[in-house]
């Protein structure tokens, strides 16, 4: 199950990569108060045209092995629990229980 | 004392243009909407679609053919004792719908 959620995941990133700069640029003309305001809403239907799933706001970071959703840290692209089991096996490089 | 301020304002204001006209920067004064916001980030895309590694089970061609001749081996195995898949047109639902 978790590798199917990753799968879609890793498709959304893709779309999300392809269609960036058309639709940075369609939002950008769409946002443009010195353009008259059919060009503008030209733009903006076709930002709405555009797949949903080229939205950068719906792209999770997922965990690497787990597929878990939460608490996923972006230095190291693990859930927390799987970062406490390679931290404690001292597979992650530097990381070391904290004391102070 | 406003025209020591006015001078002053000018002074500043003139500074700015000579600065945006020099490097190239887009000046904004009055502070209305623009689409230049959106066009100075950046990309990230890349870094995006780039945050799952790839799986060593389905592109690493060692691992493909080691993993491809379990398979057959395991078939064979069963092959031998007689447990392998049947033949078209052999199978329990197959034979009760052709009968």
């Amino acid at each position: 199950m978790s590798d199917k959620r990753n799968i879609q995941d890793q498709k959304r990133r893709l779309l999300a990569e392809k269609y960036e700069l058309r639709r940075k640029l369609y939002k950008a003309f769409s946002k443009d108060t010195d353009l008259p305001n059919d060009v503008r809403e030209k733009h903006r239907c076709k930002l709405a045209d555009l797949p949903r799933n080229s939205s950068f706001t719906r792209v999770t970071n997922r965990c690497v092995f787990t597929g878990r959703a939460r608490s996923v840290y972006q230095m190291f692209r693990v859930s927390r629990i799987v970062f406490r089991d390679l931290a404690s096996r001292g597979l992650l490089h530097g990381v070391k229980k904290a004391s102070w | 004392m406003s025209l020591r301020s006015m001078l002053a304002q000018a002074a500043v204001i003139g500074v700015n243009e000579a600065r945006a006209k020099i490097f190239g920067h887009v000046l904004n004064p009055t502070g209305q909407r623009s689409a230049h916001k959106i066009l100075r980030k950046k990309f990230i895309g890349e870094k995006v679609a780039s945050w799952y590694p790839d799986n060593i089970h389905k592109e690493d061609p060692l691992v493909v053919a080691r993993k491809e001749q379990e398979r057959l081996s395991k078939l064979e195995m069963l092959k031998r004792r007689g447990k392998g898949p049947p033949k078209k047109g052999q199978g329990k639902r197959a034979a009760k719908r052709s009968k």
